[in-house]
């Protein structure tokens, strides 16, 4: 059957040609694992394209859907499982998860002096495609519309607008007006999952193809002789390593998926001016290196275009054509020093940020009991239920105040407000103070009611 | 080389004195480097391999040389098995190359194991790599089937809605449209709608029409005969044929979809028209004070059984 299949499409369009051609691809000196970069790339985008399918499939992009569409997603089961969780969660970490192997390829190409002559274009290619794939983690950043999107969108958004001259034009275009809403999520959305997924297609293609006229640059030791007597073809044994790679991957996206589900914090609220933003981990050393720089306009201008001329020039400009990274000491010395230092900026930065307490779901639940029954909402509000005399508890997850603080709140309110009417919770156990604390950690960042169960 | 070359397999290899070192056979191919980088020359004795470098010019009658019939002789030989001939794609540009004269020297594995040996391993690669595709592809397909099915199958709750009428006040024997206010729930998205049902209060328990058409067929859930009253018959508003709202019309005493003219009695029986069943009675319930409530359930349209959409 299988055969009668490809002799129809063999004698209508040669498909044996074909594939011979994708798949018998010389590779000089043999097949490598550290070749498998470029690959994964392209499977974690893949991946993406699918999971952002079906998450479009229940979004809704618009500020007073948008949220509620999310928390619906979060809370689709079928047959028990929790398949909506499970494919937001692949489509969350798959866009971390592709920043490290794009950052990994781009590593390992240059290590490898792959972007010297003749392979210049490609590399310029692979440079647009990084930029497209920062676009892509910052543009479905916003989509949730929770807190922690709405006010990482305002200060990223806020960022183009210093740019002198051109900034503030650029800001309100990409805003669609001169705060954010509406027109905002729309505009995310259509660049997210329709400008960005088109040039992703058209520029990935290029880059195959590029690939294909140049070649795959082999080792960067020994002789032409050498690579051609131990040259293999791509297939199968490149593209088993490349399997092998992307089951690798695709396991650790799951295990992320299942094990850290994204979360949803409280819907976004543009007067709530208490809450401090934290950007993505992968833009944590930008904002560091900000923080650093003075006047701001210098880094915030000055960063991304240092960054862009480095990778744009460096195959024009390093024009020697030894490949060996033991052999270009200097080349491989600086991009140590910058990986260092984004390392060591993204961990000042992650130090700088306000603690959330990790939740412990199953003492989050025990804790919504004590709030219910030990007297709490007599005086406390949450989601619209419960006393006005205290404070609204609503998001005070987000506040971020430690296990500690917390339980000294609950026995003795005194000890952070002199003035306050709390009563002195003393008769709560160890146990009931822990379980309370996790749910007022909880709140405002998940928990949320479940709208597959809601009565009409 | 930078004008287009032609090589003829079998025209004359000429030495540095012009003498015929013997015959193009074929030529070399390094696929790492994408350039012809020898020639195969048939002499008397065997196969030779010379390098281009040695090679002064080609033409379509010779191919000059400045090598002497001593280098031939200690010139590596061409051995086929090491060697396979390259598809028409890989042809550096500018080379007319006359078709299997093209040849490439073969990976390293095959060379060293045998085609065999190397036959029935690759096989096992190609097998281990349709396993891994068929995993991954299957533990993305199987959740995303059911985060599709998840909506399609999510529940439909009952509610009992009170109507805010009462019986006694319903005219007898006559079919009052009743409306009120719902919610429809798409997903995440709670909409505010108008609805409707039919309500027939019967003279009495004895009134020919006290039992609907859908009662007396047994087409009614349990929980439709549960909750009836003789007093009275609620009917959903809508066709079962296709789907739209027949209307009463009083002189005939008799309800007729305006969109394909099926015909129903008063107690939804079905006496004319494409309706495939009657029309639908929905489930009621009857305070002592005389108040109605329902349930609003559809129905599938078009087929003859009353199966609730889920
Ligand atoms: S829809 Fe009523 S008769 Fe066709």
């Amino acid at each position: 059957m299988g055969q009668k299949i490809i002799e129809y499409l063999d004698e209508r369009v040669r498909i044996r040609a074909l594939m011979s051609f994708l798949l018998n691809e010389p590779m000089p000196g043999g097949s490598r694992w550290a070749y498998i970069p470029g690959s994964m790339v392209l499977f974690v985008l893949i991946q993406q394209f699918i999971t952002g399918m079906m998450l479009a499939f229940y979004y809704g992009g618009t500020p007073d859907h948008a949220w509620d569409s999310v928390n619906y997603i979060d809370h689709l089961t079928y047959q028990g499982v929790p398949v909506g969780r499970l494919i937001r969660g692949i489509h969350y970490w798959g866009s971390s998860i592709m920043v490290i192997a794009v950052g990994i390829h781009l590593l390992q190409v240059f290590l490898w002096g792959a972007y010297k002559r003749p392979r210049e274009i490609m590399w310029l290619v692979g440079t647009v495609l990084l930029a497209l794939t920062m676009t892509a983690a910052f543009s479905g950043y916003l989509l949730p519309w929770d807190e922690r999107a709405y006010w990482g969108t305002i200060v990223g958004t806020n960022m183009i607008g210093l740019v002198p001259l051109v900034g503030e034009a650029i800001k309100d275009a990409i805003r669609g007006g001169v705060g954010l809403g509406a027109l905002t999520l729309s505009h995310f959305f259509t660049i997210h999952t329709m400008i960005l997924p088109t040039l992703f297609i058209i520029l990935v293609m290029l880059h195959m193809v590029i690939f294909r006229r140049v070649g795959p640059a082999g080792p960067f030791s020994g002789t032409p002789e050498q690579n051609e007597a131990t040259k293999d073809t791509f297939y199968p044994r490149q593209v088993l390593m490349d399997s092998l790679g992307m089951m690798g991957v695709f396991i650790l996206i799951l295990l992320l998926a299942v094990l850290r589900p994204p979360g949803l914090e409280s819907v976004a609220n543009p007067s709530n001016a208490a809450y401090s933003p934290t950007p993505a981990w992968y833009f944590d050393w930008i904002f560091q290196l900000l923080k650093m720089i003075r006047p701001e306009i210098v880094g915030v201008v000055g960063l991304p275009v240092l960054i862009a001329v480095v990778l744009i020039f460096l195959p024009f400009l390093d024009k020697k054509p030894v490949r060996s990274p033991f052999r270009r000491p200097f080349s491989v010395l600086s991009a140590l020093t910058v990986l260092v230092s984004m390392l060591v900026l993204s961990l000042m930065a992650e130090n700088g940020y306000k603690k959330l307490v990790d939740v412990d779901r199953a003492a989050m639940v025990q804790g919504q009991v004590v709030f219910n029954q030990s007297g709490c909402i007599g005086c406390h509000t949450v989601f619209e239920k419960g006393g006005k005399i205290g404070p609204d508890l609503s998001e005070e997850g987000l506040v971020g105040h430690s296990v500690h603080w917390l339980t000294v709140q609950f026995v003795n309110s005194k000890a952070h407000f002199p003035g306050s009417i709390m009563p002195d919770f003393t008769y709560l156990t160890k146990q009931q103070q822990y379980d309370l604390a996790m749910y007022i950690s909880s709140l405002g960042r998940m928990g949320w009611p479940d709208p597959t169960k809601a009565q009409p | 080389m930078g004008e287009e070359v032609t090589y003829r397999v079998g025209i004359p290899v000429l030495g540095l004195r012009g003498e015929t070192l013997g015959r193009l056979e074929k030529i070399l191919f390094s696929e790492s480097r994408h350039l012809v980088t020898g020639l195969v020359v048939r002499s008397l004795e065997s196969l030779h391999m010379i390098p281009l470098e040695k090679v002064t010019s080609v033409s379509g009658t010779e191919i000059r040389t400045t090598l002497t019939e001593q280098d031939i002789r200690q010139s590596s030989v061409f051995d086929p098995t090491q060697y396979e001939e390259v598809p028409p794609w890989f042809f550096p540009p500018g080379h007319h190359i006359e078709l299997g004269a093209l040849v490439t020297i073969k990976p390293l594995d095959i060379r060293e194991q045998g085609e065999e040996a190397c036959r029935s391993r690759r096989a096992f690669m190609a097998k281990s790599v349709a396993l891994l595709a068929t995993a991954i592809g299957v533990s993305l397909v199987v959740p995303i089937g059911g985060y599709i099915m998840a909506a399609a199958t999510t529940p439909v709750t009952d509610n009992w809605r009170n109507l805010g009428v009462k019986l006694q006040d319903l005219p007898l024997d006559e079919p009052v449209q009743e409306s009120f206010r719902a919610v429809s729930v798409s997903g995440w998205m709670r909409v505010p709608e108008e609805r409707s049902v039919w309500l027939i209060r019967h003279s009495g328990a004895a009134d020919p029409w006290s039992e609907s058409e859908d009662q007396k067929k047994n087409l009614d859930s349990p929980l439709e005969k549960n909750d009836s009253d003789p007093r009275l018959t609620v009917l959903s508003p809508i066709c079962p044929h296709l789907g739209c709202e027949p209307q009463w019309h009083k002189g005939q005493k008799l309800f007729i979809c305006p969109c394909h003219h099926s015909i129903y009695q008063l107690n939804g029986n079905r006496i004319g028209g494409p309706a495939p069943r009657p029309m639908d009675q929905l489930p009621v319930r009857i305070a002592p004070d005389g108040s109605i409530s329902v349930i609003y359930e559809q129905f599938a349209i078009g087929i003859a059984a009353k199966v609730r959409l889920a």
